[in-house]
């Protein structure tokens, strides 16, 4: 689920590609020169003299890797100018690093309005993306192996990352350059949709949040409140407004927690809720451990009801 | 360290100095163009970039290849009239030295075919 | 300057023998008496190489051990996912400590500490030029190294990984001091390793056989060269870097801080402008090493010598262009990354001559399976795997996918290992009968071999797959269920049958090695090289002619004759340690160079230098100082003893040949020593210049920033005009203190004296200058650059006040004449270096600004 041996979009199959060819010549490279050691070695003297000259390193050594190389070079060019290039209509989208999760914003196309969401890139198939990426704090590397290289989220900088999903699925992406403490546990999930389910899921996201429909969830609103939640984590359509935290507008259609974690249900929300240092030591959220457990599951469940 | 025999380090050495000069000045100048976006400039309908590129691989790649015909010459030379053991190995050095780095300085230039200048 | 013309029969075969025999009666006793290693506690003060270089090795190998233990903690914490057996904060810092000990505490020292002990041996001298140098460089390595390790059981460990990538490294998200022990501890390491690159250079070039020219140096010996050249030009960059960020930690100079000017990219660059040499400086050295086993294992001369030397040297330039394929995925323009693409597959050609000239030598001979040549065998199997990998790499687009994954841990390990520490092991296994009076086992070793040669394939090959399936690398744990868990555990239980191989090693060297002096096991492969001479603590008895690159082979009976004393310099001229200094091309004697002997001075110097960096790191800034200041004062008390003197008329060594006992010039070993030091500082300066127009370049518009005003031209116009007076002076007490008839000219020292006001006066004029525009180097990139060139010349003209002041000193004391003037002439070369540096960094902080006119 998370392969460059799985490629998902074309740019993605060059890599792979590249890839295969290398990965056979250098394998027929390395027998033939263990062959050819080991000739050297155990072969009668008489048999293996010819190897034994200065003509073996001139053609071994210099001629074979000059040809070899020369035509490797080229190739390996061609494929880095055909990858990873910003195509015309692409859709754009901004992905900015956090200590230890993603701040995803798409930005207002048509008559299509802006928003915000948190570790989730959610993609239509067949048309070209362009991943907008920086950071805002230390440097992270943004890496999908399904669908080609990565590319390093640097504060002070911002870097494209041009790719195209070929087939819909569920794909991971994970933080490749060591940022901190839980740089281990700083994936996102990558959804490609067909272009259809893709508007409708844009246009859901742009909505703000749904109101509490029971009780509970009513209940799980006003912890979320009177908890301070709010000035951290935005929750569109009510007064949560805090910007350092992930958007929560819309969390339960998200299908994941904790930044590619968990699967995303109550459960794992309270848990995520009453433990968060204790599951992700040194992330920036503290462990609301002392809320009961009915308020818990208030808290989660109206969570959970932010499809 | 005597004038002759530095010049004959010099002239061992020399191709892999016309490489190093021709990386620094191609990675430079490419840097600092892009960097400043400076590199959408023309001379002849040429990019800026590219004939950088060219004009430096063209430059060192001759540079590196008269080094390659004087330590030809002077390997030869030796060879008929024997000189010093140190001389002669001096002079195949370079031999071999500015011969590789004909391909090293090559290889430089290969990208201006292929990429474009600054995406 | 003052040695004799020699005749040029150097290269003739020796037909008759430079000294007659018998030999005087008492000369040997002489030579031993003045190579007599100190007894007792002060066995420590012991310089000579023989000493040194084994302590050395064993302290680097300590290291190896160390951050081997390391990674198998980390490789049980990995075995099984979301494994809890050690936190995500001591994860953290062991992979940190794995790769900066491996790295700096292990791979260079080890192979330095290998070419201590070998070098001198191999050219036949007696020593290495500065041998107190080595003991300073061993001592400050040693102390400085274990207490830098011994943060880990405090949890005070770098946290940041090997690279410190800023701005994680940087006070906002690394407040606590872990980050400085890296930048202070391994700051200083560092300074130790250009310590020993300068030995070795002028070692090499210097300190040779008779005869041993330049085509007949041994390949090991062209390899330290091209090493320590390679140290001398890359490591100043990871010092200035270090310099860069630990100004940043303290005084909140934002070199790097995107917000203020700076650029992340900056420490990438100066990182692994360092970091990619670094992997070439670890491998060349090995591969010398190979190039010398191989022929002795396989009985016949290397096969392609010359081709073998070029592709050392084409390694050492190309190694210089590879260090952008570190930086890949940092969005760098295509173009740009592309020639990097090009110069690292460039650099694999010369790979690929040493293997196949390896594999013809094999081939010419007759290869006999010992442990040495297993170990060689192993190495070319994973080394030549790891290579390819490198290829792959190599290409962007390829690296794209497997950059920061377990597939660069894989090719990594491939080379290092294979590059580095199999050729390591065979060079033990094949050189302890150098300096132990018995040879290790043979039946061990085998298992010792096939212990780590599976363990490292087991351990690795697994790991290209899981990267390529999306592991990244330098992750504390992973989840369940991605395809990676069966892989992980065999690459955990390859590193414990690696851990098992070397732990039978250590058992190895417990049972067999027994310390020799002059009684070691001796030329057990029958090889080729003048290590295997016989020798003792003075290295042999006399220095031999050589006329090929196998003398053992070629000189029948060299090893009675130079032990008999029938070649050169049989005994002591002075009655001290000497060394015979050579010419370095065609290696014809120049002149006695007078060695010092043991010393506490290199010892307490050393101390006092890591109780300085180490008291910095814990911020007791006033015990540092004084610390520093002790460390000083030890380093001119061991400074006083040196530059003796012509202390007796030159001397016959043999044959014939009469060479001074003194000399100085540019014929001079210290000379020498000096113009690579200038090298170094030059290299630190570049890198500050390039540091400088990078932030130009990132930063349009504002260079210098709107409210920020260029100081009035008067103001370095004044500075230069000092730095130029200053140089001028000196020039004239140069002129003054020549002739051969020992005066000690009156006027020198004024000259000395008012030279050192103009030079402190110029790069005051210059802080002023700056300091009176209001710029602050804490508000942007542009105030930090400038103050960090005019702090980098403070520290210049600071080092020369001092040497200034020692030089007066010298001259009160006596100690300087016209003849005996080699202290003088390096703070001569010296200031010459910072005057022109100044003048430079005026050129650049003034003139640059106004030539862009803030673009």
């Amino acid at each position: 689920m998370q392969s460059a041996l799985d490629p998902a979009g074309g740019d993605a199959w060059q890599l792979y590609w590249l890839t295969v060819v290398m990965t056979v010549g250098a394998t027929l490279i390395f027998v033939l020169v263990t062959a050819l050691l080991l000739y050297a070695v155990f072969a009668p003297p008489e048999r293996r003299a010819w190897l034994g000259t200065r003509r073996t390193i001139v053609y071994g050594g210099l001629a074979f890797p000059i040809v070899v190389l020369s035509l490797l070079l080229p190739y390996g060019l061609i494929v880095m100018r055909d990858v990873d290039v910003p195509q015309p209509g692409a859709l754009q989208v901004e992905v900015i690093g956090e200590q230890y999760w993603w701040r995803v914003r798409y930005p207002a196309e048509g008559e299509q309005t802006e928003f915000s969401t948190a570790n989730e890139l959610v993609i239509p198939i067949g048309r070209p993306i362009t991943v907008s990426v920086t950071s805002s704090d230390v440097i992270h590397s943004f890496w999908i192996p399904n669908f080609g290289g990565k590319i390093d989220m640097i504060p002070g900088r911002i870097n494209r990352f041009n790719f195209t999903a070929e087939r819909p699925g569920v794909y991971r992406g994970v933080c490749a350059e060591f940022c901190g403490a839980q740089h281990a546990r700083m994936a996102f999930d990558v959804v490609a949709l067909e272009p259809a389910e893709f508007d409708a899921w844009r246009r859901m996201q742009a909505q703000p949040a749904r109101e509490p429909a029971i009780p509970l969830l009513a209940r799980g609103r006003e912890l979320f409140r009177s908890g301070g939640c709010g000035s951290c984590h935005v929750v569109r359509g009510t007064e949560a407004n805090g910007q350092f935290g992930p958007d929560l507008t819309h969390v339960g259609s998200r299908r994941t927690i904790g930044a590619g974690q968990f699967p995303n249900n109550i459960g794992t929300l309270a848990g995520w809720i009453a433990n968060v240092q204790q599951i992700k030591p040194g992330a920036k959220m503290p462990s609301y451990g002392s809320l009961t457990g009915e308020d818990l599951r208030a808290m989660a469940g109206y969570l959970e009801s932010l499809k | 360290m005597s004038g002759a025999r530095t010049l004959q380090v010099l002239l061992a050495l020399g191709g892999m100095i016309a490489w190093a000069v021709q990386f620094t000045i191609i990675y430079g100048v490419t840097s600092t163009l892009c960097g400043r976006g400076w590199a959408d400039a023309t001379i002849f309908g040429i990019g800026i970039v590219p004939l950088t590129i060219l004009t430096t691989t063209l430059a060192t790649l001759s540079a590196a290849a008269i080094l390659l015909a004087v330590s030809l010459r002077e390997d030869r030379r030796l060879r008929i009239r024997p000189a010093s053991a140190t001389d002669s190995f001096l002079s195949h050095a370079g031999v071999l030295i500015n011969g590789f780095s004909l391909v090293a300085i090559l290889w430089n230039g290969v990208p201006a075919f292929i990429l474009p200048a600054c995406a | 300057m003052n040695a004799p013309e020699l005749p040029k029969s150097f290269e003739r075969r020796e037909t008759e023998f430079p000294n007659p025999l018998p030999r005087p009666e008492g000369e040997l006793d002489a030579l031993k008496k003045a190579w007599k290693a100190p007894k007792g506690l002060s066995f420590i003060t012991a310089v000579n190489n023989t000493y040194v270089g084994l302590w050395y090795v064993g302290t680097a190998f300590l290291f190896f051990i160390l951050a081997g233990i390391l990674s198998l903690i980390m490789r049980v914490q990995l075995a099984v996912p979301e494994n809890d057996l050690v936190s995500h904060n001591l994860y953290n810092q062991l992979f940190t400590m794995h790769g900066t000990v491996m790295m700096f505490l292990f791979a260079v020292p080890a192979v330095e500490a290998a070419s201590v002990y070998l070098l001198p041996n191999m050219q036949a001298a007696r020593d290495l030029p500065f041998p107190r140098l080595s003991a300073y460089a061993f001592w400050a390595y040693f102390v400085g190294g274990l207490v830098f390790f011994g943060t880990i059981f405090f949890g005070m460990s770098p946290d940041g990984g090997w690279f410190m990538y800023p701005p994680l490294t940087s006070t906002k998200y690394s407040p606590a001091e872990n980050a400085d022990w890296w930048l202070l501890g391994i700051g200083f390491i560092e300074i130790s390793a250009i310590a020993g690159a300068i030995e070795i250079i002028v070692g090499v070039m210097k300190t040779r056989a008779v005869g041993m020219s330049l085509d007949k140096l041994p390949v090991y010996s062209w390899a330290m060269l091209v090493f320590a050249v390679m140290i001398v030009i890359g490591f100043p960059a990871i010092i200035l870097g270090t310099l860069l960020l630990e100004m940043e930690r303290a005084f909140d100079w934002p070199f790097f801080i995107a917000e203020r000017g700076g650029d992340p990219l900056l420490w990438q660059h100066l990182f692994w402008f360092f970091g990619h040499p670094e992997v070439y400086i670890i491998f060349l050295p090995a591969t010398g090493m190979v190039s010398m086993i191989v022929p002795a294992m396989a009985q016949t001369p290397l096969v392609g010598y010359r081709l073998v030397v070029l592709a050392l040297i084409a390694t050492g330039f190309l190694s210089f262009g590879l260090w952008v394929h570190h930086m890949f995925a940092t969005g760098l323009p295509k173009m740009s990354l592309s020639f990097f693409s090009a110069a690292s597959t460039a650099v694999a050609v010369p790979s690929g001559i040493q293997v196949f000239a390896w594999i013809a030598t094999i081939a010419s001979g007759r290869m006999k399976l010992t442990t040495p040549s297993l170990f060689v065998i192993g190495f070319l199997f994973i080394f030549t795997l790891g290579g390819l990998t490198g290829v792959m790499v190599a290409m962007a687009p390829f690296d794209w996918q497997a950059h920061d994954s377990y597939f660069v841990v894989a090719h990594l390990h491939y080379v290092l290992i294979g590059g580095m520490v199999f050729p390591l092991f065979a060079a033990i296994y094949y050189w302890v009968p150098v300096a132990s009076k018995r040879a290790l086992s043979e039946r061990l070793g085998r298992w010792v071999f096939g212990l780590m040669f599976l363990g490292v394939n087991v351990t690795f090959l697994p790991m290209h797959i899981t990267g390529l399936i999306g592991m990244p690398r330098r992750v504390y744990t992973y989840p369940v269920g991605m395809g990676w868990d069966a892989l992980n555990l065999v690459s955990t239980i390859g590193a414990f049958m690696i851990a098992a191989g070397v732990a039978l090693f250590l058992v190895d060297i417990a049972r067999n090695f027994r310390f020799a002096g002059e009684d070691n096991a001796g030329n057990v492969w029958n090889a080729s090289t003048l290590e295997w001479l016989p020798n003792g603590n003075y290295a042999t008895r006399s220095i031999p002619s050589v006329v090929s690159r196998d003398p053992l082979w070629d000189q029948p009976n060299l090893s009675k004759d130079v032990e008999d004393g029938r070649y050169y310099l049989p005994g002591t001229a002075t009655g001290g340690r000497e060394a015979l200094v050579t010419s370095p091309f065609d290696a014809r004697p120049q002149y006695i160079l007078q060695v010092p002997g043991p010393g506490w001075q290199p010892v307490l110097a050393a101390v006092f230098t890591a109780a300085f960096f180490l008291l910095l790191t814990v911020k007791f800034v006033f015990t540092a100082v004084i610390c520093g200041i002790l460390a000083l004062g030890c380093v001119i008390w061991w400074l006083w003893e040196t530059d003796p003197g012509p202390v007796r008329p030159p001397a016959d060594i043999g044959g014939g040949i009469v060479v001074p006992v003194y000399v100085t010039g540019p014929m001079n070993h210290s000379w020498w020593a000096m113009i690579v030091l200038m090298v170094v500082s030059g290299m630190v300066f570049t890198c500050l210049i390039f540091s400088y127009l990078f932030l130009w370049l990132v930063n349009p518009g504002a260079w210098p920033p709107q409210d920020i005003r260029i100081p009035d031209w008067i103001w370095p116009a004044v500075s230069a005009f000092l730095y130029c007076g200053s140089a001028i002076l000196i020039a004239v007490a140069s002129r003054q203190l020549r002739g051969e008839d020992r005066r000690k000219p009156r006027p020198v020292p004024i000259l000395i004296g008012v030279a050192l006001l103009l030079v402190g006066g110029a790069s005051a004029v210059d802080l002023w200058a700056q300091w009176q525009t209001d710029l602050s180097p804490s508000a942007h990139a542009y105030g930090a650059a400038v103050y960090a060139i005019t702090s980098l010349q403070i520290f210049f003209v600071l080092t020369t006040l001092v040497m200034g002041i020692y030089t007066i000193a010298r001259w009160l004391a006596g100690k300087l004449d016209t003849v005996r003037r080699t202290t003088f002439d390096n703070t001569m070369l010296f200031w010459y270096y910072t005057a022109g540096q100044g003048l430079v960094g005026l050129l650049v902080v003034h003139g640059f600004p106004r030539l862009t006119g803030g673009v």
